[in-house]
């Protein structure tokens, strides 16, 4: 049984730097062996730091930077280069793509209108139902047309822009969106009217979303399953509510205890992980999270720990979660007691 | 006088090709010695605006600020150059969001530490050296000795951050503004920064206004909340008070509107509809009246005075009815 989305030993290295021969001298290994799957009409979420890859991992899945090693499938189709796999052109028109820089990803010289209807033309469509698919998709995602249709992106604010950009995204009917970002730049009172319409736009058009944020609250808020990534790997994946309230990985662990009080009277009194995540040029050996883990052996120094399945649809990359893996001793997960709402 | 920083009446109006702007309007603040304000708002709601007033830093042909600023007990505004440069950085000093930007390129991190001790006491180079190496180590980075002879460029991220408090801290200012400082990090860095400058806070027992917009990290810093909307503070107050019992309209939208830990999937957010103002007319009723779900006739009229008791402040007319209004009770209209 294969799931909806799955994406498998998705890996992309990028060269820097070539000796004469034009040969790279150093890799950045940005995304490696990134593996997992989502059903339809659920939201999948991917949370980290910066420079973990979960940006590049949605523009592999885009071909926007093609992957050295990986397989897409939806539906069981794979898609991609080789043989038995329909092209890329195939798979865009099934997946979709809202960026965070709202303003960078439209083109600055067509209308609204003009944008929205790329693709449906692209696709076949006339001019007249083209129009007319834009005129529709913007009054569903809130701007009215006979106001909006004519104008020019600089024209609008952030939050307006980026309803346009996920108008655009729905306009050849997509059946995932990947939304790497997308309410990242916007103020609060205008990233929570780009929440509700998301969460609007999923029920009535049957979408699954893959959504990418370092904000862990909102990805929890969206998620029904989340990965979370560090230097280019994933650490753990399983159903967010179990995730989050006993994380299993250590670095999940201390991202869900960096995240700021809600009351004065629960203010932090110590950081949970000291230093910045290393640099991706060379990660560390092992595990990649050991210089960093309060809890780390010799032997994670040494050995990669696979990502190991922990029961409940939870996976977890970490030997400490492993019995037989040669770490010390087998911890139980640690229960982080529910944060009190403000 | 017990308060570090008294702003009066502050009114700072841009001039533009398009016209003025009106950043900032009647912005009254107090700071007492030794606490922290937050200035919590959105962009384009005035708070680096108010910040970098404190400092005069705005281009002086392009900008008109009018009211009263004291900082330690000197009339910011009646500066002049000379004077203005002996208070930057040895009285008041500012760390920005920006690291990169903050730093010069060229020079070596602790030779731009050095500068300002040199500048401020009159010290020589090994002086100025000795004290950036002390500074290194109060903001904890590793191998302090080493990183002095380090370019910007050569840090990561979080260690940039603490070098730029470094900078700020070295000739021990007694007010620090810090501008959204740590935005731009990654969340495990973010605490860690906040719990520096705090440690620090109370080691040199400084002042410190700290703008953010982000609800949480204010929480995490601040004794005092004022939040702003529209270039004009709309509520002031300790901030435990302002953030369980919020007066005003716009801080119970954006308490709404923030989504919080362990968040039911099912509910949905408080969204404030619209968008924020455009400030190229001096507003003189209440900016937020047109996205304000309590919002009645007598909203458009010019404001009345604030609200005032003895911790708080607000400015709603409507307040003693929208007081009560929980942000979560207040689903508002799509």
């Amino acid at each position: 049984m294969t799931a909806f989305l799955q994406v498998e030993g998705l890996q992309k290295y990028f060269p820097i730097g070539k000796n004469f021969l034009g040969r790279p001298t150093q890799v950045v290994k940005a995304v490696e062996d990134v593996s997992f799957a989502t059903e339809r009409g659920k939201t999948l979420g991917i949370v980290g730091e910066s420079g973990c890859g979960k940006s590049t991992t949605a523009r592999l899945l885009m071909d926007l930077s093609p992957p050295d090693q990986g397989r897409i499938t939806i539906d069981g189709q794979a898609y991609g280069k080789g043989a038995g796999r329909k092209p890329i052109t195939a798979l865009r028109k099934r997946m979709q793509m809202v960026f965070q820089d709202s303003y960078a990803s439209l083109n600055a010289r067509l209308t609204i209108e003009e944008s929205i209807a790329f693709g449906p033309k692209i696709n076949g469509a006339s001019d007249r139902e083209a129009s007319t698919k834009a005129r529709d998709l913007l009054d569903r995602v809130g701007l009215d047309p006979d106001n909006f249709i004519r104008r020019y992106p600089h024209e609008l604010s952030g939050g307006q822009r980026q309803r346009v950009n996920i108008a655009r995204a729905l306009a050849i009917d997509p059946e995932i969106v990947i939304l790497d970002e997308a309410v990242s730049a916007l103020d609060k009172s205008v990233q929570a009217q780009v929440l509700n319409l998301l969460a609007d736009l999923k029920a009535e058009f049957d979408l699954t979303y893959l959504f990418i944020s370092h904000d862990l609250n909102v990805v929890q808020y969206v998620s029904d399953d989340v990965i979370v990534m560090y230097l280019g790997q994933v650490v753990e994946s399983g159903p967010a509510q179990a995730m989050y309230s006993t994380p299993a990985h250590p670095y999940t662990a201390a991202l869900l205890s960096a995240l700021p009080a809600l009351h004065p009277k629960d203010r932090k009194t110590r950081a949970p992980l000291e230093g910045d995540p290393p640099n991706p040029i060379s990660p560390p050996s092992g595990c990649r999270f050991h210089p960093r883990c309060p809890f780390a052996e010799p032997m994670c120094a040494e050995t990669v720990p696979p990502l190991a399945d922990i029961g409940g649809g939870r996976h977890v990359a970490c030997h400490m979660r492993v019995p037989g893996s040669g770490y010390p001793e087998v911890r139980p997960i640690v229960t982080v007691a529910p944060s009190p709402t403000a | 006088m017990d308060n570090i920083v008294e702003v009066r009446d502050l009114c700072v109006t841009f001039k533009t090709s398009e016209g003025s702007v009106y950043a900032v309007s009647n912005v009254n603040l107090d700071l007492a010695e030794g606490k922290t304000l937050a200035l919590l708002g959105e962009s384009g709601s005035g708070k680096s605006v108010t910040m970098k007033s404190l400092m005069r830093l705005h281009p002086p042909h392009k900008t008109q600020i009018t009211g009263s600023i004291h900082v330690a007990g000197r009339d910011v505004l009646a500066l002049g150059n000379r004077e203005l440069s002996d208070l930057r950085g040895k009285d008041i000093a500012m760390v920005f969001q920006e690291p990169m930007l903050a730093f010069d390129p060229v020079f070596k991190v602790g030779d731009q530490i050095a500068e300002v001790v040199m500048r401020h006491e009159g010290c020589s180079y090994e002086a100025g050296r000795d004290r950036a190496l002390e500074m290194m180590e109060c903001v904890h980075i590793p191998s302090p000795r080493k990183r002095l002879d380090a370019y910007p460029h050569e840090m990561s991220g979080g260690m940039r951050q603490r070098a730029m408090i470094a900078l700020a801290l070295a000739c021990r200012p007694t007010v620090l503004l810090a501008d959204e400082p740590t935005t731009a990090l990654d969340a495990t860095v973010q605490i860690q920064v906040l719990l520096l400058l705090r440690e620090l806070q109370r080691e040199f027992g400084m002042s410190m206004i700290f703008v953010t917009h982000d609800v949480g990290v204010a929480i995490e810093v601040a004794d005092e909340i004022a939040v702003m909307y529209g270039g004009r503070i709309v509520e002031q107050g300790p901030v435990d008070q302002v953030m369980t019992d919020p007066w005003h309209p716009y801080t119970q939208g954006l308490l709404g509107a923030t989504v919080y830990p362990n968040m039911d999937p099912a509910t949905r957010l408080v969204s404030i509809p619209g968008a924020p103002p455009q400030l190229y007319r001096q507003i003189t009723e209440c900016a937020f009246a047109p996205r304000c779900p309590h919002a009645t006739d007598e909203c458009h009229q010019p404001l009345p005075p604030p609200t005032q008791t003895d911790q708080r402040m607000a400015r709603c007319i409507r307040l003693p009815e929208v007081a009560g209004a929980l942000p979560r009770a207040s689903v508002l209209p799509q």
